[in-house]
């Protein structure tokens, strides 16, 4: 594979004209387009629902929704964050970049690329019907615990477990596109040890979708007939156990927090040593102890189950396995840190995102570590210390990433610039209200205020009160975000090809909005190895 | 086409059309669990756009492949991506093992009594945790969905169709090694026989199948005979599903080595569906140790 | 005993199953010969097994698993 042309099957060069070229589309530009206008969309629907919750929580009585629906605000908002945004975003910023990095023409399963994304259109439509059914949305938390979801749920969880089939399909076909990508379409002339760690991370991340997806959608098809055939897989009466479900709804749940975070951690990579103008400390540390987390996050999926019943060994097991993935991950943290020592550091959005990511991440970090901890756990379980925990990690991790790595690629994107000093504005109101908005629920968890529940004792007042003033900023700063991104697809600035002085990686030797298919032609040797972060 | 140019495919209606038979078929499949007449019929509207798509879509691959338009490149992709979707579909199934085994291993042992749980099986008056027959003295015995529990009158009888099968399943990987020998030695007619045998081997199997359900269901064990039952049918039919699928793909690839679309050193196709049929082939071996035996 | 060496040949057939896989993924005629290899070896134990099984049924090492689960209890 040596030279040549944009070669098309049907001699097109450029995109179709009209709505068609999005329908019909095999580019893996569009198409990740597509995913994260989808997941940006599906963000602000959740994010809404966010607005819900904490407005009914703003004060202790019942403000403005029937418990039931508080119950479909928060199962709702927790599945379109997980599937509807989050995950679909990092597979977005896979299929623009990973190609761009790689050195390749596109992805390796065009047309299935395609089905996999507009697959999601149709799962998540299905899903938000829920909200008008009969009986109302899915009410039992988004993990779904039988016999919540089994016995006791509407008929519209039957919907929604379809829902999550197809959201199952669609993870499972982009991840095997992007292995296949990364694998097959590699420059020939890249070593696997030169692949950016975008690249790797979200290699690792497909075999944990790959692993993982399949066992999900077992686990809801094990709900669909408990529900409507009258198996007994998770009731007692019938030899089955409610506890079974939560074995396999974990041993997919768990790899899936790190499906949420290991590209997170790839955009991390980037970004820091362009800005501290280094080279990324500890490259293959990096590789190794992604590939450990990722091999971690299978057999420790029992530390999400602590007080639901388990042998001793077991609770003791789940618990130091648990504690041993602190080890690669702050592996990460010290790389990240020793990357920025001694760096001649500038600020721009981009960095100040990734950053407050290597901070904020930390803690939830932290407290993660506290919940692991079987005896401590007991106290925690179920309280808002575990809202404020995952909150740390998803959006001050994953979301915090995406939003970084926006900034960072929007310039290759659209070959233009943002206003830096808006989405330094923005970052700053972001940061500080997300602080105002989740720090706080560690002291109301740690004071005893269990989640999930719409009103709450006269103690945990003041502290709700504040968070949820920081999540009405935290809410409002995507107003500014919305704007920030139009303006600059509208009216931005010409930028250049590579409009961060430090930044290393091929995409950067493309035009500066990058060409419809990226590397017709292989990058040479000396490019790869010249653009290499490990060096 | 030449092998130093990257081959990118053109775009085609054929994944929106998946979209909608696959969204259709699960619409209507739900409408018709919750008793709306109308949803199977928009269930088999959906099944029939699936159909559709698939036809359209491989079609439209094996065209191109024909027409020579792949390179070695694409031809890698494909085999990267069938491998991977047939490792998922190794997940898929070791989510109901592993049901089983926690079930077999754990819960119902628990329910007996075993280790420090004494007193559970005090919860319900006379129940016994046998593992094929969970049973209830107390008549009417419901599951928590309002279900009755069906005991099985006799326990599955193994000697029977099911060893019975598991020889044909086993003799149809056989025959279908013939048939890849055959075809790597370049020996079209005996590829040809050898793959009806496999195919014929494996109809027989499903027939045998539908016997097996049939007696199984006269004697009680049902989906609702508690978890013995839930695993079991589960288990089974999602295999039975899959030998299925897999008739219907040897059948394709029978299609094509009729037409020549295979050479002793470059049948990708063939080698994809053969595997599957060899994975077939293994679930079912563990099937029968794990369901019926061990 | 038996059992251990049952899934002991289980644990054998999946190797072989899933070297054959790694056959089909390199391709070529290398990839196709492993595969091939790979996949007769597969046939060869599941065959073994399925005899193996019939065999300790027959002799009554291994018995269909009817078994009754009530460890003692207070009754």
């Amino acid at each position: 594979m040596t030279t040549v042309t944009d070669h098309t099957d049907d001699g097109h060069h450029g995109p179709e004209k009209g709505l068609m070229r999005w329908i019909k589309t095999t580019n893996h530009k569009d198409i990740g387009s597509l995913y994260l206008w989808f997941a940006f969309v599906m963000l602000l629907i959740g994010g809404a629902m966010a607005m819900v919750i904490r407005m009914e929580l703003f004060q202790p009585g019942m403000q403005l929704s029937e418990p039931q629906f508080f119950n479909q605000m928060t199962t709702m908002h927790g599945l379109i964050m997980v599937f509807g945004a989050v995950m679909p975003a990092f597979v977005g910023l896979g299929n623009w970049l990973i190609p761009m990095m790689i050195g390749a023409p596109d992805m390796a399963l065009p047309r299935m690329n395609n089905w996999s994304f507009w697959i999601l259109p149709f799962a998540g439509g299905i899903l938000l019907s829920t909200f008008f059914m009969e009986g109302g949305a899915p009410a039992f938390g988004w993990t779904f615990y039988a016999p919540l979801s089994t016995t006791f749920a509407p008929d519209s969880t039957d919907f929604f477990i379809f829902a999550v089939h197809l959201l199952g399909f669609s993870s499972i076909m982009g991840a095997i596109n992007i292995i296949a990508t990364v694998l097959n379409m590699r420059a020939p002339e890249m070593k696997l040890m030169d692949m950016p760690l975008f690249v790797w991370t979200w290699l690792i991340t497909s075999f944990l979708l790959i692993g993982a997806m399949p066992v999900l959608a077992g686990a809801v098809t094990m709900m669909l007939t408990d529900r409507n055939f009258g198996t007994a897989f998770f009731d007692a009466t019938g030899g089955g156990d409610p506890v079974l479900f939560q074995h396999i709804f974990w041993f997919f749940g768990h790899p899936e927090v790190y499906i949420m975070i290991l590209p997170a951690f790839g955009v991390v990579s980037h970004i820091i040593p362009t800005f501290a103008r280094k080279p990324l400390f500890g490259y293959s540390s990096m590789v190794y102890a992604s590939a450990s987390i990722a091999f971690l996050s299978y057999i420790v999926w029992g530390h999400h189950m602590f007080s639901t019943g388990m042998p001793v060994a077991g609770e003791l097991y789940f618990m130091y396995a648990t504690m041993l993935i602190a080890v690669p991950t702050g592996v990460k943290v010290f790389n990240w840190v020793s990357t920025m020592w001694r760096g001649s550091m500038t600020f721009e959005t981009p960095m100040l995102w990734a950053i407050s990511f290597v901070f904020l991440f930390t803690i939830g970090g932290f407290s993660g570590l506290m919940l692991g901890i079987v005896p401590a756990d007991i106290q925690y379980q179920d309280t808002y210390f575990v809202v404020a925990h995952f909150h740390y990690v998803l959006v001050t991790g994953a979301l915090w990433a995406i939003i970084a790595a926006t900034f960072y690629w929007l310039p290759k994107w659209t070959g233009k610039m943002y206003n830096e000093t808006l989405a330094k504005v923005h970052f700053w109101w972001a940061v500080i209200s997300v602080n105002v908005l989740f720090f706080p629920q560690h002291f109301l968890g740690l004071a005893g205020m269990p989640r999930r529940i719409p009103d709450y004792s006269l103690q945990f007042a003041d502290f709700n009160m504040i968070s949820s003033i920081g999540g009405f900023a935290f809410g409002a700063s995507f107003i500014l975000f919305t704007y920030i991104l139009i303006d600059c697809i509208r009216n931005g600035k010409p930028a250049d090809a590579r409009p961060w002085e430090g930044a290393k990686g091929l995409e950067w030797t493309l035009e500066p909005k990058a060409q419809y298919h990226s590397f017709n032609i292989p990058p040479t040797k000396v490019l790869i190895e010249q653009e290499s972060q490990n060096s | 086409m030449n092998e130093q140019e990257y081959y990118i495919p053109s775009g085609t209606y054929w994944p929106i059309i998946g979209s909608v038979g696959i969204a259709t078929l699960f619409v209507g499949f739900a409408n018709q669990m919750h008793g709306a007449s109308w949803g199977g019929s928009i269930m088999v509207f959906g099944f029939a756009i699936l159909v559709f798509m698939m036809f359209g879509w491989f079609g439209q691959v094996v065209k191109e492949s024909t027409s020579g338009k792949y390179n070695s490149q694409v031809d890698r992709s494909f085999r990267w991506g069938m491998s991977w979707f047939i490792f998922s579909e190794v997940m898929f199934f070791a989510a109901f093992f592993g049901a089983l085994f926690y079930a077999r291993q754990l819960s119902v042992p628990w329910l007996g009594g075993a280790d420090n749980n004494v007193f559970t099986p005090e919860l319900w008056d006379g129940f016994s945790a046998t593992w094929q027959q969970i049973a209830f003295n107390t008549p009417g015995a419901t599951l928590q969905s309002g279900t009755a529990v069906s005991v099985p009158t006799q326990l599955v009888d193994v000697w029977g169709l099911p060893a019975l099968n598991t020889a044909l399943l086993l003799l149809s990987g056989v025959t279908l090694t013939f048939a890849h020998h055959a075809l790597r030695a370049d020996h079209r007619n005996k590829i040809i026989g050898w793959l009806v045998a496999t195919i014929v081997l494996g109809v027989l199997f499903l027939g045998f199948q539908i016997a097996e359900y049939g007696h199984a269901y006269h004697d009680g064990l049902k989906l609702t005979s508690g978890i013995y039952g839930s695993t079991f049918y589960m288990l089974t039919g999602f295999h039975g599903f899959h030998v299925t699928v897999g008739v219907i793909m040897l059948t394709v690839i029978l299609y094509r080595v009729q037409k020549g679309h295979f050479s002793a050193d470059n049948h990708f196709g063939f080698e994809g569906v053969a595997w599957y049929w060899h994975f077939v082939d293994v679930v079912w071996l563990g099937l029968f140790i794990f369901v019926y035996w061990l | 005993m038996t059992q251990i060496i049952i899934i002991t040949i289980i644990i054998a057939i999946l190797i072989a199953l899933g070297s054959g896989l790694l056959g089909i993924l390199r391709g070529g005629s290398a990839g196709s010969d492993k595969m091939f290899k790979s996949l007769v070896i597969r046939v060869a134990l599941s065959l073994f097994l399925f005899i193996l099984v019939m065999f300790a049924a027959f002799i009554g090492w291994i018995e269909p698993n009817a078994v009754m689960m009530d460890a003692p209890t207070l009754k």
